[in-house]
């Protein structure tokens, strides 16, 4: 009885991983951050490296956030982290954005086809602010 | 010596996309084609008249067929050759409207606290802060209330990260290649300009009478 115990959980917990992981793969793809990078940076032939980069990032991730380790490093260690993060983070939005058709059918509307960095640059510094204002002032409030 | 005679027997013609007129504008032939024809009639072709543009038109549609009919009743042992595109959109302009500096104003502040509410839904959503925190603790063993040193720089990414992907800092851009933004408003002048073609000449849709 045991056994079939935990060769159910094993098996739950396979499945349960799968979908998730083929979730995630499925959503990066969507947004084609990872084809834009090879773009911007001309390493097409590069992508399988990328591709395992985003598996090893994904295990790395839950084993932190199952595992909790303590690894007592330094806290500037954090900061290119935060960077980085912050980077994918603010890429996966920019993509988000693009996806939905937001900017195309709004310049058309208010007739702004010459302005669109300006717009642009709006949503990107209204991130960056709205990201400062909500980690210095607005939580623990 | 066939097919001399044959080529200066022949008119080429390719229609432009999209010509931008003003409002009773008469247009001539070199407006919305190219053309190629022998030296004898080159000069009287550009200058054809094909269409006055009436004050109510906002968009319309020439088709080649028409053009094609209007060049053979003039030139009736000329043949004519049609290349590119079947139509040409035409769109009446009439008054540049430029942008009202406040009005602008107003849509980037707009966009501005939208996107700085925006990003503050998504943190609040996924448990930005609790993960955040968690973070900092796995990397250096203390429990802080705010690491900021870890969220600030996240946050300057964030801008540092959709500028990377739209490859623009403000006018400049960072490589040669057309942005995925341009590309994108590309694609929906293209699909605006299918619609009209479409839907805006009479030619190219045949309705069945049902009276």
């Amino acid at each position: 009885m045991m056994t079939i115990n935990i060769l159910f959980i094993i098996m739950i917990g396979l499945a349960s991983g799968l979908a998730v992981g083929a979730g995630f793969v499925a959503f990066l793809s969507v947004l084609g951050v990872i084809p834009r990078l090879t773009q911007l940076t001309k390493t097409m032939k590069l992508i399988a490296w990328y591709e395992w980069a985003v598996v090893f990032g994904a295990l790395l991730g839950t084993a932190g956030s199952l595992r909790d380790p303590e690894l007592h490093l330094s806290p500037y260690v954090t900061i290119p982290l935060g960077l980085t993060g912050g980077i994918f983070v603010g890429m996966m939005a920019a993509a988000l954005t693009e996806v939905l058709n937001v900017l195309p059918i709004l310049a058309k509307r208010v007739r702004v086809d010459d302005k669109l960095e300006t717009l642009l640059m709006a949503i990107v510094l209204g991130k960056v602010f709205g990201s400062l204002f909500h980690w210095i002032y607005f939580v623990g409030r | 010596m066939l097919e001399v005679i044959l080529m200066e027997k022949t008119i080429y013609i390719r229609m432009r996309n999209r010509v931008q007129v003003k409002p009773e504008e008469i247009l001539l032939l070199k407006d919305i084609a190219q053309i190629i024809a022998s030296e004898t009639i080159y000069q009287d072709l550009t200058v054809l008249e094909v269409k006055r543009v009436s004050p109510k038109d906002h968009i319309h549609i020439i088709d080649v067929m028409k053009v094609i009919h209007f060049i053979t009743a003039i030139y009736p042992d000329y043949e004519v050759q049609a290349i590119g595109p079947a139509q040409t959109i035409i769109e009446v302009i009439y008054k540049k409207k430029g942008m009202s500096i406040p009005f602008f104003i107003l849509v980037w502040i707009l966009l501005f606290f939208g996107a700085a509410l925006t990003i503050m839904n998504f943190h609040e959503d996924v448990s930005m802060q609790t993960v955040h925190k968690r973070l900092y603790f796995i990397m250096t063993g203390k429990e802080v209330e705010k690491p900021l040193l870890f969220q600030i720089p996240y946050s300057i990414g964030i801008g540092v990260g959709m500028i990377l992907f739209f490859n623009h800092v403000f006018k400049k851009r960072l490589n040669e290649e057309p942005s995925p933004l341009e590309v994108e408003m590309f694609n929906y002048q293209q699909s605006l300009d299918q619609y009209v073609i479409l839907y805006e000449n009479k030619e190219s849709v045949k309705h069945i009478d049902d009276d």
